[in-house]
């Protein structure tokens, strides 16, 4: 058909296995718990800053398309949302500790 | 924690080819009366997962090509060898079809990237 | 380069085509003046012109090192030459610019031609239009990414 290789588009990178060891007992399953919401952190913190960037490169008419403008914000929202997402829920499990009669 | 699948990298890719194609096509056009003028391409190159990095001793040392924000594609001369007798290689036809192709490939990928936005939000949002 | 390189590049293709299309026009208009230019006292007639284009890339060194990157900034028309076919000499000896033998130059236009050179213009042009709303749908459908 045309000069785009679809068929070289499809050949979908090997995925890497990016899993997080289980946790063992229920203390070293809180360690890894934190370490995940810290990490979480981190992550967003990186994506609304790469977003940040992108933003004034397109706003100083630099060097960027606008595409990678529109997705790196996504990515940044999407980040946020399941950082905030994992706070609820870390909230809520304390909060249902709380609860709890002694 | 890996959010973003590798299908969204793949499209992020695509997208960029697509960007870059849409900006030779235009130049293409742009130049289908100058004399000697050859026409450029663009190559996609998904194999390369990481970017090669230039391997530096010191930091002055140079990046390799500008920053990798551009993915794997680059822009080369067509080798159709077939000129007209001004030295232009420029097939306006073929160029308008590449362009019509270009312009549906991009708004399908963004279409699935966007899709594939939506349904994380989604699943993170647990449905509410 | 921005978000606007292919808008921009397809607007110096239009200026230059509508340059090469008024050169043309003018062309057209003059294909009959005897009296073009005063060359030492002598009117010599209208010499045909024609745009020279020129692909805009870029060529600072920056940019080389990134020239597998990088498109290209469009086309302009570096200048616009005369043509040095020489006169037509037409026998008409009662006319004003008449020589001794009752000829007169005329200007070296050839309206076949001119027409032909039109035509390939306005094509250029309406393709560079195409290109112009493909790009501009195309940034306008990457907004709507996530809405």
């Amino acid at each position: 058909m045309a000069s785009i290789n679809f068929p070289a588009v499809s050949q979908v990178l090997p995925t890497t296995n990016t899993n997080t060891t289980a946790a063992s007992t229920a203390a070293s399953g809180q360690k890894s718990f934190a370490a995940f919401l810290k990490d979480s952190l981190n992550e967003v913190n990186k994506a609304q800053n790469e977003s940040d960037n992108l933003t004034t490169k397109l706003a100083k008419g630099e060097n960027v398309d606008l595409s990678q403008v529109m997705i790196a914000s996504q990515k940044a929202n999407i980040t946020m949302q399941a950082t905030i997402e994992i706070r609820n829920k870390a909230v809520e499990a304390y909060q249902e500790m709380m609860r709890m009669t002694v | 924690m890996k959010l973003f699948s590798d299908t969204i990298s793949t499209l992020e890719n695509a997208i960029n080819y697509s960007n870059i194609k849409q900006k030779v096509i235009a130049q293409n056009i742009a130049n289908v009366d100058t004399p000697n003028y050859k026409a450029k391409d663009v190559t996609f190159k998904e194999a390369l997962n990481n970017a090669i990095e230039a391997k530096k001793t010191d930091a002055r040392h140079l990046d390799f090509a500008g920053n990798n924000q551009t993915g794997n594609s680059t822009i080369v001369t067509k080798s159709s060898a077939v000129y007209n007798n001004s030295g232009n290689s420029v097939d306006v036809d073929k160029e308008m079809t590449e362009l019509a192709t270009n312009q549906i490939y991009y708004n399908a990928l963004i279409d699935r990237i966007s899709g594939k936005f939506t349904s994380l939000e989604n699943v993170i949002k647990g449905g509410r | 380069m921005s978000i606007f390189q292919g808008i921009n590049t397809t607007g110096s293709a239009l200026t230059a085509q509508r340059l090469r299309m008024d050169v043309i026009s003018s062309n057209m208009a003059n294909a009959d003046s005897t009296r073009g230019k005063l060359v030492d006292g002598e009117w010599e007639p209208y010499k045909r012109k024609s745009v020279v284009l020129q692909a805009q890339e870029e060529s600072t060194f920056a940019s080389h090192l990134n020239a597998a990157k990088n498109a290209g900034n469009g086309v302009k028309v570096s200048k616009i030459v005369e043509d040095e076919t020489p006169f037509e000499l037409v026998y008409d000896p009662d006319n004003a610019d008449a020589n001794e033998d009752g000829y007169v130059q005329m200007p070296n236009v050839d309206p076949l031609r001119e027409m032909v050179d039109l035509m390939s213009a306005s094509r250029s042009y309406e393709a560079n239009i195409t290109v112009l709303n493909a790009s501009k749908s195309m940034l306008m459908k990457t907004l709507e990414i996530g809405k």
